[in-house]
């Protein structure tokens, strides 16, 4: 490029930043973690804060279950289970799963294409920090006081928020505002942390990580971007319109007026489905990544895999109205939505059959992240059949709404995707504090909260058939409902024990736990070839990458992977 | 990110930590919190992520700033108590992908084909042995798909019927040869021993269990009139029939470790030493 | 594949601010397409007048004006790679101007609508989605605006260095798309809907 008038750069550098005066200072810890930009301590911050609201959600849950576990209960009104599901929702779809997924991200995408830092890494705090304030925000609803406009209220509208509940006239004061806005302000973070995942994926890989030999975990990030990108921006258009009708007497959602509720339905469930493939692809990245290792094979099927993941984001577009099935529609619609997300289950059973490939002939070593990784198949796969049997519109004519959804979407996301997060903890814990996680704590919490779980939701399927609908908030004592909802009461208490050795594995072994080394599984991805942790700078020296375990190749010279890819 | 700036060989560029992304977060939670308070609070809040912007933009113009990190050389081979199995190469399945073989596509179907002729005459044999009329089992079969027989007379099943010989017989040949392209998968991951046993006994078994559970709903009419004895007899002659073909033919490698273009046949894909 | 021993010469990536910017316009087109299909929808369906084939004028030279600025930021990049910085102010500058007379003459129109018309977003449904598809493109257009003017001021103050060709390539991303998104409005707000 030529250039004569602009003068070239005259740019001194400047002086290393000296922060706080000692290094373990306390202002010097508050200083690096307010003015960071580095990735991996926004990543850990992202699955912190997720953990934080993971407990505070989990906690509302346990109070809608304790009032639901004998009929008749009056340990929660009518107003506080409303606003109790309201928020355990929101808080778990767009403060734990998103910021989960965003913080696996954050922390490993670099590290595993072998760059320095995010492209964008202001940017990457700001998302952050939008993403933490929006949380407050949302939970500000419970405290704010009467006397700020009636402020002290939570959202109470489901987390979905279906038109007209919403209308100033059905919703007064605050309370779906908070709901509104304060999503608003997570979907700015969101859209910029996938911004920047995707263009960290597509423009800092090291030498040689072409697309054909990103890690599977990677791919699967940057499918998550690419939905969240496309997603993310149409709720915030549905909550930019709520905003409007509520403010400015806008009449989008005004049915007296013209407007449509069943529009807000469309718009919401169109940003809604793909987003429940944004919260099951951490899933997928994380055991992706850990069935390889702990088979001691490489993964079976690479390119299959990644072209499933690429066709379940691509179909998933196309399957929203699924949701909507009991509004009514005309059966071409019906047959529309049915047949597309039937479609799902092609790649997704794809992805299941090659995980099994992969462990099959392997030699396993049951470590904990193996062992939460199988309960993923199991339980994913459970989840994939109710999903195929409310895919069918007749059925879903039948149980939609009822307890039978619940179930299905729990056995989704916590036997699915919190299972594979336990899992994606213990397997890069020693990465993240360069300590090993404690395996018979670790095997405690599987087991515990593999119990509870099961106890929990499995009955849920049963009340569903039995006709109990989601979001009562008692049940008369005659409907056959009781014992499977005080079963299903009793197993969050070992879901909580579980969670409680989680905790607990987490610190001790971050004080106790045996020194990891480099490389304790002897993994094949670059994470694993620098220190854990890592240093700020993540490599001394840039990896060139040859193949898709470049880490093998590393290891093993005279018989490197590139010479059979 | 600024390739000409001369710099220290021993130090890493790093993007300088920076308060404003925070401000202008903080900022822009107070612009939305104040709808929901004061209006002041939107003011203030617009003031402080407009500052926060201003403060970011000039962090990045005209230049990012950044500051220089010496690296340390890493305390290499750390010695750590906890011993690692590496996997070493020459063993067994160091970089396998199973299975490494399996039977080829078109014997599938054509296993899937035959097998569906020898249990298509096996419930001939019955419909005629039992009712005298070989067409019996063939309108069972397809009236899943024909309301009309839901209320028919034993007669009328009884009868010639070519709608009904047409559905049968498509049905009946596409799930044989769904299973046939089942068996190719399936059959090398069986226990090696008595394969005959496990593909052509308790495989059939296992989905006639499925059936027997399930046909109510989809083919009442047949799992009225059915007898499952004969039933399961069929099946299991189909299983030995279609896993014998499918056991016998040549194997072909999966092509597992071969590249995407290749497996499209689009590139030829480069020879084994 | 075998082993790319010329891979240190050959291996480029797209740069950084171009794939950000281009993924920004991803997520806004996904905005848009909802804005759109809401006025879509609701087209033709509003229960009380105004209606839009009574009170819509065709924006000719706010879309003329918004249109050849497309085109004065094209040649504004032009006179850049060639190193003419009069020749990019004066461009860049125009571009500029054209942007405040689009934002000018959607201010008037809507004036007139608001207080000769008595249109407001609260009137009907078509007031509804009109107001927030153009004024969500009217804001775009700010935005694109003060970008512009950053990088006008650093251009007047001789900020602008060699290094930033990059950014003011994905600026000109920006403005281009702003521009398509105009086209979509026109047709579906001051063509499609005026004839329902």
């Amino acid at each position: 490029m030529e250039n004569d008038i602009l003068i070239e750069d005259d740019y001194r550098l400047p002086d290393p930043v000296r922060l706080g005066d000692e290094p373990g200072s306390f202002t010097r810890i508050i200083q690096k973690i307010v003015f960071t930009v580095d990735h991996k301590i926004l990543g850990l911050m992202y699955i912190g804060s997720a953990l934080f609201f993971f407990v505070i959600a989990g906690l509302l849950a346990s109070l809608m279950r304790i009032q639901l576990m004998y009929p008749n209960n009056t340990f929660l009104g009518p107003n506080a289970f409303n606003t109790s599901f309201t928020m355990h929702g929101t808080t778990m779809v767009f403060l734990v799963g998103m910021p989960m997924a965003f913080g696996f991200a954050n922390y490993l995408v670099p590290l595993m294409i072998g760059a320095r830092d995010m492209a964008f890494p202001r940017l990457n705090a700001f998302g952050f920090w939008v993403f933490f304030f929006g949380g407050c925000l949302l939970f500000f609803s419970y405290l704010g006081a009467p006397g700020l406009y009636a402020a002290g209220s939570a959202p109470d509208v489901g987390w979905f928020a279906y038109s007209p509940l919403t209308a100033r006239a059905f919703s007064r004061g605050h309370s779906t505002d908070y709901w509104t806005l304060s999503l608003l302000l997570g979907g700015v973070g969101s859209v910029a942390t996938a911004l920047n995942v995707l263009v960290t994926v597509i423009c800092c890989r090291c030498k040689g990580m072409t697309l054909g030999r990103l890690p599977i975990f990677v791919w699967s990030m940057l499918v998550l971007s690419f939905l969240v990108i496309l997603a993310l921006p149409c709720l915030s258009a549905c909550q930019i319109m709520i905003t409007l009708d509520r403010y400015l007497g806008a009449k989008f959602f005004d049915t007296q007026a013209g407007g449509s509720a069943v529009l807000w339905q469309h718009f919401f469930w169109i940003f809604g489905h793909p987003e429940v493939y944004i919260l099951i692809m951490p899933a997928f990245a994380i055991t992706s990544e850990v069935i390889p290792v702990f088979s001691r094979k490489p993964i079976f099927g690479y390119p299959i895999m990644v072209a499933a993941l690429v066709s379940i984001s691509f179909i998933s577009l196309g399957v929203w109205a699924h949701h909507m099935f009991c509004v009514g529609m005309t059966s071409l619609e019906n047959a529309f939505f049915v047949t597309s997300t039937l479609l799902v289950s092609i790649p997704t059973g794809i992805k299941i059959f090659n995980w099994i490939a992969t462990m099959y002939g392997g030699r396993l070593r049951f470590e904990l992240p193996l062992i939460f990784a199988v309960g993923f198949l199991f339980q994913f796969l459970i989840a994939g059949l109710t999903g195929v049997m409310l895919a069918v519109a007749p059925f879903d004519w039948q149980l939609s709404d009822s307890y039978f959804v619940v179930a299905h979407f729990h056995y989704v996301l916590i036997g699915g995707l919190l299972f594979t997060i336990f899992s994606g903890i213990y397997y890069w814990y020693p990465k993240a504090f360069g300590r090993m996680p404690n395996f018979k704590l670790g095997l405690w919490h599987f087991v515990f909260f593999t119990i509870g779980f099961h106890m929990t939701f499995l009955p849920q399927h049963f009340l569903g058939f039995l006709g109990m609908p989601r979001r009562i908030y008692t049940y008369q004592a005659d409907r056959g409902w009781d014992e499977w909802n005080f079963v299903s009461t009793i197993g969050v208490l070992f879901q909580a024990v579980g969670i409680l050795f989680f905790v607990y594995n987490l610190i001790y072994s971050y004080i106790r736990g045996e020194s990891a080394g480099e490389d304790p599984w002897d993994a094949w991805t670059l994470e694993w070839a620098t220190t854990s942790p890592p240093p700020d700078y993540n490599f001394a020296e840039m990896p060139v990458v040859k193949s898709r375990r470049p880490l093998w190749d590393a290891k093993h010279p005279d018989d490197p992977d590139w010479k059979y890819e | 990110m600024n390739p000409d700036s001369k710099q220290n060989p021993n130090t890493v560029e790093l993007p300088e930590p920076t308060g404003w992304p925070i401000i202008a977060a903080f900022g822009l939670t107070l612009l939305f919190a104040g709808l929901m308070t004061s209006l002041v609070i939107t003011l203030l809040g617009f003031l402080i992520c407009l500052s926060g912007f201003i403060g970011w933009f000039l962090d990045v113009f005209p230049h990012p700033r950044h500051f220089y990190v010496p690296v340390e050389q890493p305390p290499r081979p750390e010695t750590t108590a906890r011993s690692i199995q590496y996997l070493k190469i020459g063993e067994r399945g160091h970089r396998m992908r199973l299975p490494i073989e399996v039977p080829p596509l078109w014997a599938g179907v054509k296993g899937g084909l035959v097998g569906a002729a020898f249990m298509a005459s096996m419930a001939c044999i019955w419909g005629h042995f039992m009712y005298g009329s070989i067409w019996y089992p063939v309108n069972l079969l397809s009236a899943a798909a024909i309301p009309e027989f839901a209320e028919a007379s034993t007669e009328t099943l009884k009868e010639f019927n070519l709608f009904s010989l047409v559905v049968a017989t498509f049905s009946h040949g596409s799930i044989s040869i769904m299973i046939g392209l089942l068996y190719i998968t399936l059959l090398p991951m069986l226990p090696a021993k008595f394969a005959w046993f496990w593909g052509g006994i308790i495989t059939p078994l296992i989905w006639t269990g499925f059936l027997f559970a399930t046909m109510r709903f989809v083919n009442p009419i047949l799992s009225q009139r059915v007898d499952w004895y004969w039933f399961i007899a069929c099946q299991i002659v189909f299983g030995m029939v279609c896993g014998y073909i499918v056991f016998k033919e040549e194997k072909v490698e999966t092509m597992q470790s071969l590249s995407f273009a290749a497996k499209l046949g689009i590139e030829a894909p480069e020879a084994k030493k | 594949m075998s082993a790319n021993t010329e891979i240190d010469n050959v291996w480029k990536l797209p740069s950084h601010r171009k794939v950000g910017m281009v993924t920004l316009i991803l997520a806004e087109s996904a905005l848009f397409t909802i804005f759109v299909v809401a006025y879509l929808f609701y087209m033709g369906k509003s229960l009380n007048p105004p209606f839009p084939r009574e009170v819509l004028e065709f924006p000719l030279l706010g879309s003329i004006a918004l249109f050849s600025s497309s085109a004065t930021i094209f040649l504004a990049e032009k006179a850049l790679h060639k190193g003419n910085r009069a020749g990019f102010l004066f461009w860049w500058g125009f571009t500029l101007v054209l942007g405040v007379y689009f934002l000018y003459f959607t201010g008037t129109e809507w004036v007139k609508l608001i207080y000769v018309d008595g249109l407001t977003i609260a009137t009907n449904t078509f007031g509804t989605t009109f107001y927030s598809l153009v004024g969500l493109h009217a804001f775009h257009v700010v935005v694109g605006v003060m970008l512009l003017l950053g990088i006008f001021i650093a251009g007047i103050r001789n900020r602008l260095k060699a290094s930033h060709t990059e950014h003011v390539e994905a600026i000109s991303y920006y403005w281009h798309f702003v521009d398509c998104i105009w086209i979509v409005v026109l047709s579906v707000v001051y063509i499609i809907s005026v004839r329902v």
